[in-house]
């Protein structure tokens, strides 16, 4: 089992994360040339990029400048999100012996730290869908889905890592879980790890190149 | 008494002395995979590693499989280093072109149950945490330290 989730299940898995990406981008690209062509004469590098940026650092935005705590919280879950798995020795161990790449990584212990600041930070993530009113009428089902695709493989791996349970099912089923998380980016709302470029580029060349406003 | 009888005693005799003089010049078994480099740089509990028993049963004869020497890039097949630390030639990081400390670690052991794995025969263990378990006395006293 072990070498099936490893072996295949990784090729299908990084394959149609990258593909479904690239088919994701093109097909945007070709359906706003279709339906907004408008857009693609405003778009502009020096705005575009600023939008970016300004959306990429904390407290960047005036929205998140309103709302502090869940800017803090929110950057954890998304620095420790794309971090943890990269930087993780184990994860390096693997592409090393596989394909003979390496490069730098994390302790265990400050991985698993990162590991206990996600979960905490998706905990928070799933309370504010539920307490807070503005954000529970547009939370459906789907966006719990989301949030537990994205989370499981950090709670097997936690429970991977410190071997509770039956270590090598835990291992098989954190192995999927983080497949399953791959496969599901092009596909649904996770793609904004992608898309959020375009759409910031878009607003941002919008109202700063034709309007000259900030955006952030 | 038969003359065979005599030669069978003295033969008898002969093999248990043999026996219990290898057992007194035999090395103590080993149940770890310890490097005294790895000692302020733990990440893990070290590999569980019963040296005899594992042996036996991967049918490894020669000291040297494991316990090799290279000169120039070039494995010298006559030679064999047990009672050397591999860290004494693998540092923990790479020197030298040498490979480093943990990963001449893995690929020793897990590169070669993963090949075994390919030729279908009998496989020891590929994941992290079979060969470096949380839950045993020496994995704790060693991650306490």
């Amino acid at each position: 089992m072990y070498d099936l989730v490893t072996g295949p299940f990784a090729w299908v898995a990084f394959g149609t994360f990258v593909i479904g990406m690239i088919v994701k981008l093109v097909s945007l690209i070709i359906l706003a040339r279709k339906k907004d062509k408008v857009v693609f004469d405003h778009l502009d590098l020096g705005w575009s990029i600023r939008s970016i940026f300004y959306w990429l650092i904390p407290f960047g935005s005036r929205g998140m400048r309103q709302k502090p705590v869940f800017t803090i919280i929110s950057f954890a879950f998304h620095v420790c999100l794309l971090t943890t798995p990269i930087f993780l020795l184990s994860h390096n161990i693997l592409w090393d012996e596989k394909w003979h790449i390496t490069w730098w990584t994390v302790s265990e212990r400050t991985a698993d730290y990162m590991t206990l600041i996600l979960i905490g930070s998706a905990m928070f993530l799933v309370i504010r869908r539920i307490v807070s009113p503005e954000v529970r009428i547009v939370t459906t089902a789907y966006d719990y889905i989301l949030i537990a695709i994205a989370t499981a493989p950090f709670i097997t791996g936690y429970l991977a890592y410190h071997q509770w349970f039956d270590y090598k099912t835990i291992l098989i089923i954190h192995i999927i879980s983080g497949e399953v998380m791959l496969i599901a980016i092009p596909f649904t709302k996770l793609s904004h790890m992608v898309i959020f470029f375009l759409s910031r580029s878009h607003i941002g060349s919008e109202f700063g190149q034709r309007r000259g406003s900030k955006t952030w | 008494m038969r003359k065979e009888r005599i030669i069978l005693y003295v033969a008898i005799t002969i093999l248990i002395s043999v026996f219990a003089l290898m057992h007194v010049y035999a090395q103590e078994d080993v149940f770890v995979v310890e490097d005294s480099a790895f000692k302020d740089n733990r990440q893990r509990p070290p590999a569980l590693f019963p040296h005899d028993e594992h042996n036996e049963k991967a049918r490894i004869e020669e000291c040297s499989v494991c316990h090799h020497v290279y000169q120039d890039g070039k494995r010298l097949p006559e030679e064999s280093s047990e009672g050397q630390e591999c860290s004494e030639c693998h540092k923990l990081k790479r020197q030298d072109n040498v490979r480093p400390l943990m990963k001449a670690y893995h690929d020793m052991c897990r590169g070669c149950h993963q090949k075994r794995k390919v030729e279908a025969k009998k496989l020891g263990p590929v994941t992290c945490g079979e060969c470096h378990p949380r839950k045993t006395e020496i994995a704790k006293g060693l991650m306490e330290d």
